[in-house]
């Protein structure tokens, strides 16, 4: 009896890869085929060769050396905006979610709504103002244009508030009997506690901001403050032809966007989760 | 923060009346202050300032010149480019909401259970909610390249996938439910965790197959998840731009002209910012109204 059950369940198990092979081969498809395009000698991409005769990485080395091409430009711009929003979101999310959460103030309910309520805007539909009034600044290829918008979310501020709503209560009260100002609780305390909730937000917000196409499309016209995504969609442009040196290009920008995904894989999903109370 | 006020027995909330300092008094306030100046200058401003910019006829640098009363409302309603691109809109999100919400089903009751490879499987599957829209778009438009892509390889097809009028909404469609795949399967998956193992154990004593489990227990169970992630792919949808932008600028001629492409080229190549605020404000409130209906039906659909 015993033995049949096992046997039944090995079964089931094998036909459950089985299945998922097929699935499986589907979803990773655009991003092996990517990467299979991009190593191929560029005469057989066109000949529609089946198995390439060779492996060259010449488009990788043409992406950084060829000066039509600013790769290194783009990656040192994304990881300048992408390390600065997720700074930024942590220090001003911090301050906010400790305010509502630790702090009792007249409004606090109705600002509590009011941060809420920014997640019902969607970003694409200020996005016109928010060119103009960058443009009417100056802003345009500029650093702060990029990163300004974007250092505080109604996000980061509910899924830090849920996490400080979990400390206990004796926490604040010995803080106080201690004479422990608001500041040193913040930074002595909270933020120690805090690891997991600012990993999750920091991951999230990296890729987000890595990932990030219209705004930086619409703030920037010079390569000196283009960022990844932009740059790779630009190649298209430059040269329609050169399909292997796209290809690189894609791989180039997602290694970083797979790392996180791969090594912060469970800050990432708690960043979603949270991400999507917004509705 | 003084002593004498804080005495054991106070109440937790009653804690920082503690001091009546001036200080103490604004402190939340300035904790408040990043967030509030960030929201202020970049959310709430530029939101009532589309909605007034909708009212106006503005110039080329998008300042209102004219007051134009709700003529860039009428105009809009009157012209047929802008229904083609609300039906556009519309088939868009159905494909996307319905496909993506059928991938992330199908690949999360086949990882639910614990076997050699669920892991790895559960990674591939949840793996493109990290891959940015234009770094998809790029790698699709070489798989649907016209001569020298796989599509067209493999099934021996000479189909111009993306610049064709009857398969480029399709194809746009295809790569936005491959982008969003990965957020179903992570949210359905998280559902299925929570359904009650005893249920099943009990409907396969009564001889329940994989099928009458599958939609007499899994599917009623996960209803509010399943609701809510449907809610998520239209309000996301909605939201395209990436993937259209790249590869058909909207095209060709409107085929792919959704909505927030459709703002795009309004305020970008025709200038006219004006009517760009309008479309805006019609985004708005088709969010507005998505949320309002989930909202609504939320505690309703619960079913457990």
């Amino acid at each position: 009896m015993r033995l049949t059950f096992a046997r039944k369940r090995k079964l089931k198990n094998a036909g459950l890869m089985l299945l998922n092979l097929p699935l499986m081969f589907i979803i990773l498809l655009p991003l092996i085929y990517t990467l299979y395009i991009s190593v191929m000698p560029a005469d057989e991409i066109y000949d529609n060769v089946l198995i390439p005769s060779a492996i060259s990485f010449d488009n990788y080395v043409r992406a950084f050396t060829n000066p039509a091409y600013s790769f290194l430009g783009y990656i040192k711009n994304s990881f300048i905006i992408s390390l600065s929003v997720m700074l930024g979101q942590m220090f001003t999310c911090s301050l906010a979610a400790f305010a509502f959460s630790f702090l009792d103030f007249k409004g606090k309910k109705l600002l509590f709504i009011l941060v809420l309520s920014t997640m019902m805007v969607p970003g694409e539909a200020t996005i016109i103002a928010n060119y103009l009034t960058v443009s009417r600044w100056g802003w345009l290829d500029s650093y702060q244009a990029l990163i300004l918008p974007y250092i505080t979310s109604a996000l980061g501020i509910f899924l830090l508030r849920q996490h400080y709503l979990t400390f206990p209560k004796e926490l604040r009260e010995a803080s106080l009997l201690d004479g422990c100002t608001n500041m040193r609780f913040l930074y002595s305390v909270v933020f120690p506690l805090s690891k997991p909730a600012l990993g999750a937000l920091g991951a999230y917000v990296f890729l987000n901001t890595w990932n990030q196409y219209m705004w930086p499309l619409l703030v920037t016209n010079s390569d000196a403050y283009r960022t990844v995504q932009v740059g790779i969609s630009m190649l298209y442009d430059i040269d329609a032809e050169a399909l292997g040196l796209m290809m690189a290009g894609v791989v180039i920008v997602i290694v970083p966007s797979l790392a996180i995904f791969v090594f912060m894989q469970k800050q990432l999903i708690n960043g979603l989760m949270a991400g999507a109370v917004k509705g | 923060m003084s002593l004498k006020t804080v005495s054991g027995n106070s109440q937790s909330n009653a804690m920082n009346k503690g001091s009546s300092g001036l200080y103490s008094r604004i402190e939340p306030y300035l904790l408040l202050l990043p967030a509030f100046a960030i929201f202020g200058m970049f959310l709430f401003y530029p939101f009532f300032r589309t909605i007034y910019l909708s009212f106006f006829l503005t110039d080329k640098f998008g300042n209102a010149k004219v007051f134009w009363n709700i003529r860039n409302y009428a105009d809009l309603f009157k012209s047929a480019s802008f229904w083609t691109s609300i039906t556009v809109t519309v088939k868009f999100v159905l494909g996307v909401s319905i496909g993506s919400l059928l991938v992330g089903m199908i690949t999360s009751l086949l990882t639910a259970d614990e076997y050699p490879g669920a892991t790895f499987a559960a990674g591939s599957y949840a793996m493109p909610v990290a891959i940015a829209s234009a770094a998809a778009s790029m790698a699709f438009r070489m798989i649907f390249h016209p001569t020298s892509g796989l599509v067209n390889n493999v099934f021996g097809t000479h189909i111009n996938w993306l610049g064709s009028p009857e398969w480029a909404l399709f194809s746009v469609t295809l790569i936005t439910i491959w982008l969003q795949s990965g957020i179903n399967f992570i949210f359905l998956s998280a559902g299925l965790r929570n359904v009650p193992k005893e249920l099943y154990e009990s409907a396969s004593i009564d001889g329940a197959n994989y099928f009458q489990k599958l939609f007499n227990i899994t599917i009623p169970s996960i209803s509010p998840t399943l609701f809510f992630q449907i809610v998520i792919n239209i309000i996301s949808s909605f939201q395209t731009f990436s993937q259209i932008k790249i590869l058909t600028q909207g095209g060709p001629g409107d085929a792919t002209n959704v909505i927030v492409h459709a703002i795009y080229r309004d305020a970008f190549f025709n200038f006219r910012f004006g009517t760009a605020a309008a479309r805006s404000v019609i985004l708005f409130v088709i969010i507005l109204i998505v949320t309002l209906i989930q909202f609504k039906f939320e505690k309703r659909s619960v079913n457990y």
